[in-house]
């Protein structure tokens, strides 16, 4: 650049180290931070998530109080008061009343229930059938893991809501319908982690190790394989049940879910649409936020969940 | 199979005109390579050109094409899992990374007890964990610790200690020291030399550094001499 | 190769003292780490100095804080660490300058790094001349003609234009150390930082890289070795100094450090311990670990491991004696 003047000089001897430039104690010199006009610091320390806080704090909440509205509910969910129908949001109703009168608040609640249940329901059946498969094709290989992969390929490719109303409309409707429908065609995502997972485990010179060792093919599996894919196992669980709530909800507005005197979201929503025009929004709007909080709620706490899994646990020193 | 009476010449592990192939790539091609029991023997090269393979091999962890591996003269049905436990226990293996080589979930001292665990031998576990822990220089306090906790020279301390546990008769060192400062080096061969002396095993030094190899190994043989010259 | 150069070919720089050439010199350099319930220590009270046309090592065991030091010369640490000291790049305060100067005139310009398995630092879509050539417009040197720079500084690094159309995954071992050397040299800086060049590569490589370097230093440029390796060092030290627990304890003269023993040697009980754990040596390890940097000791803190340290060592830190060299220690080895 522009100072470039002098050219170089060859040193005569090896230089001399420069008179000790500052005899005082190094305590007495300031301390100064590494980072000048680079932009935030990242990370520095144990910043408090807060959004991470905040999540987790709703979806404690929203499960609480769907678990417990049974119990605390003085009304009594059959009665019908239609005098009280489609009143907006007040003291009485926080949430409004739909158009039979009933709270909406409280209705949302009991259709929370029932779209947890159903939910975690069947994230269970997904993630235990993808995390069978994906295991399987992990381990097995060759031709195995080659069938299995074009079978999730080919499933892939089917819109799974399609597939979803075909499987409910091959049984009568009903909740053990709409969990084998969710189950069924969401096992392929969950399939896919496990067997990368397995694949990347099993790459690693540690299993190696645990045969030389005198390990089995059942000792490796059940010491060394599963531990590693149980975690990813329970993330996409967790992440299943929102989708699960969504597609259920669907399935229920659709009026191919859940039967309708079963107070689901889905449910509440299509009842609602029925108003929509008069100028009645709330009665669809609300139980619809009833499947957005935990959705978002979840998807939050997912990337910290992601973040902890991360296998990069090493202080920050390490450069 | 039985066992045959281990005769002087039988007392080694010995590949015979094995072969790999990785894909189109011939990385071995008809290899003799005998480890004989009671000395250590070195095996120097450029690195990539085929000498871990040969290791991994030796250690009934890598099916050749063709060939057979025999240990004291008995020779393997299979490799990895196929190949019998009794077998797979003779020879351990210690390999260039640690941090690819242990189950990051254990701690250090399940991590060296793991095989006792493995072939139903747990009982002598603490004791054994005492005698591998002083030789390789491992504190009480290093052993609770996990994986990520401490450095890449304790963690390849924990291996070789782990290698050792079921008191192999062979012990193959592919690249053990590489990763390593000189300190530790040293300290990782003085372990084996002694283990080597007072169990009469046979050991594998595989290495690209041949000054360390002159100072470890009774006898060094040349990757050239062995697999013949390279072919293109 | 880089002889034919000259010192015209490689970029003339001013000093700040004019007619003493360019130099690096770091004066009582410290470095810390907050993290949430501990404080790391990193580097306490370094000083050096380094001029063109010589080449300095920093050894040191693994954690010692040599890589620290060298982020910190290159303004590279992370957000929790703080700074004490100076390091004078020419008339730049390497440890005061905003990111602008760094960005601007001193990374790449005059300060170039070598790094360590370059595969690593490269992208791994593009070929080795598109990082080249991309190198030397950044940074200002291609002179209209990118394709002729890039083999220029090809040339310069031992690589021929061919080479350098191969992706970083087909790169050997000893291109791949080229090719980072090449991109160090894209700027014209007279400072090159080689931050463990040698780590997992073959002897006979190493020998190969460390003459590279001799060549660069040869050729005027200033050489930092940082290194665990004290062989490498041995090949193109002209001076060694030797890091441990984050201080300074041994700057020494290179031809005095490996001399037989007997004729010479270090003086500090660690740094002849360190020589001595080489196979070609005595080959002895040293007993226990260094200490964590959290948990620095008042005194000297190769004390629990030393064999000649007594009760006042662990309690007083060691006297740091310079001129000439440096020495920080209550007990050196007696020298002939």
């Amino acid at each position: 650049m522009a100072e470039r003047a002098a050219p170089w000089t060859e040193p005569a001897a090896p230089p001399a180290e420069p008179a000790a430039p500052s005899t005082e104690p190094a305590a007495l010199l300031p301390w100064r931070p590494a980072r000048r006009g680079r932009g935030p610091a990242p990370r520095a320390g144990r910043r408090r998530r807060w959004g991470v806080v905040a999540a987790a704090v709703l979806l404690g909440l929203l499960t609480a109080a769907a678990l417990a509205v049974p119990l605390l509910d003085p009304t009594d969910q059959r009665l019908v008061e239609l005098a009280a129908a489609n009143r907006p949001p007040s003291w009485a109703h926080p949430l409004g009343t739909d158009e039979l009168g009933r709270d909406l608040l409280l209705r949302s609640l009991y259709g929370l229930r029932v779209s947890l249940a159903v939910g975690v329901a069947a994230a269970v059946v997904a993630t235990v059938l993808g995390g069978l498969v994906g295991l399987v094709a992990g381990v097995a290989g060759g031709w195995v893991d080659w069938l299995l992969m074009r079978l999730i390929d080919g499933m892939g490719a089917l819109p799974h809501l399609l597939a979803g109303i075909f499987i409910v409309a091959l049984f009568s409707p009903g909740v053990g319908a709409v969990v084998v429908s969710i189950g069924v065609t969401h096992w392929l995502s969950t399939a896919r982690i496990v067997r990368s997972e397995v694949l990347s485990l099993r790459g690693r010179t540690f299993v190696d190790a645990a045969i030389s060792g005198g390990a089995g093919r059942w000792r490796v599996l059940r010491r060394h394989l599963l531990p590693g894919v149980a975690p990813h196992l329970a993330l996409a669980a967790v992440l299943m049940v929102p989708h699960a709530i969504w597609h259920e909800s669907a399935l229920s507005f659709l009026g191919l879910g859940l039967p309708p005197h079963l107070a689901s979201l889905g449910n509440m929503i299509n009842d609602g649409r029925r108003t929509l025009f008069a100028g009645v929004w709330w009665p669809s709007l609300v139980p619809g936020l009833f499947i957005i909080a935990p959705t978002l709620a979840v998807s939050v706490l997912s990337l910290w969940g992601r973040d902890r899994l991360n296998p990069r646990r090493r202080t920050e020193l390490q450069l | 199979m039985t066992a045959p009476a281990a005769t002087a010449a039988a007392a080694a592990l010995a590949a015979r005109g094995v072969s790999v192939r990785y894909g189109r790539h011939q990385v071995l091609s008809g290899v003799d390579f005998a480890v004989p029991a009671g000395t250590t023997t070195g095996l120097a090269g450029p690195s990539g050109c085929g000498k871990s393979t040969l290791a991994a091999v030796l250690a009934l962890l890598l099916r050749p094409h063709a060939g057979t591996v025999t240990v004291d003269g008995r020779t393997t049905p299979g490799f990895r899992y196929r190949a019998p436990r009794e077998l797979r226990t003779r020879v351990a293996i210690v390999f260039q990374q640690p941090r690819m080589a242990v189950d990051p979930r254990l701690r250090l001292r399940d991590l060296i007890t793991e095989p006792l665990r493995a072939t139903g031998r747990s009982a002598g576990a603490g004791a054994a964990l005492d005698r591998l822990a002083d030789l390789v220089g491992l504190t009480t306090e290093l052993l609770g610790r996990f994986p990520h906790e401490v450095s890449d020279g304790q963690l390849q301390r924990a291996c070789v200690a782990r290698a050792l546990v079921l008191g192999p008769r062979y012990l193959v060192c592919d690249e053990m020291t590489t990763m390593l400062d000189a300190s530790t080096q040293a300290l990782l061969v003085h372990a084996v030399r002694a283990y080597q002396r007072d169990s009469g095993a046979g050991v594998l030094a595989v290495s690209h550094d041949p000054v360390l190899l002159d100072r470890w190994c009774d006898e060094v043989r040349n990757w050239e001499q062995v697999a013949g010259p390279r072919r293109r | 190769m880089t002889a034919s150069d000259g010192p015209g070919g490689v970029a003339a720089f001013g000093g700040a003292s004019a007619g003493a050439g360019p130099s690096l010199a770091v004066e009582r350099m410290s470095v810390r780490f907050r993290l949430p319930r501990e404080t790391v220590h990193a580097v306490t009270d370094v000083s050096f100095t380094l001029r063109a046309g010589e080449c300095l090592a920093l050894v040191g065991e693994s954690g010692c804080g040599k890589s620290v030091l060298a982020a910190g010369l290159l303004g590279l640490l992370p957000g929790n660490a703080e700074l004490r000291g100076r390091a004078l790049l020419d008339e730049v305060d390497l440890l005061a300058a905003p990111e602008r100067v760094l960005a601007r005139r001193i990374r790449g310009r005059r300060v170039g790094l070598v790094t360590q398995s370059p595969a690593a630092h490269l992208t791994p879509v593009r070929t080795a001349r598109a990082h080249l050539e991309e190198a030397v417009t950044e940074l200002g040197t291609a002179r209209g003609d990118p394709r002729a720079a890039a083999d220029r500084y090809a040339a310069r690094a031992g690589l021929r234009p061919a080479d350098l159309r191969r992706y970083p995954h087909q790169l050997s071992g000893g291109l791949a150390q080229r090719v980072s050397t090449a991109l160090a040299l894209a700027g014209d800086p007279w400072l090159l930082l080689a931050d463990e060049p040698t780590t997992g590569l073959d002897r006979a490589l190493v020998s190969h890289t460390m003459a590279e370097l001799g060549r660069l230093r040869d050729a005027g440029h200033g050489v930092l070795l940082i290194t665990h390796d004290l062989a490498a060092a041995r090949a193109v030290a002209d001076r060694v100094a030797v890091m441990y627990a984050g201080r300074l304890v041994e700057i020494t003269a290179a031809g005095e450090f490996f001399a037989a023993p007997g004729a010479g040697g270090p003086a500090h009980p660690y740094a002849a311990a360190l020589l001595d754990a080489l196979p070609d040596r005595g080959f002895t390890p040293l007993p226990g670990f260094p200490p964590e940097l959290t948990r620095l000791p008042d005194g000297c803190a190769f004390a629990p491991r030393c064999a000649r340290a007594d009760a006042a060592c662990a309690i007083t830190p060691p006297p740091v004696v310079r001129g000439g060299r440096l020495l920080a220690c209550h007990h050196p080895e007696g020298r002939a």
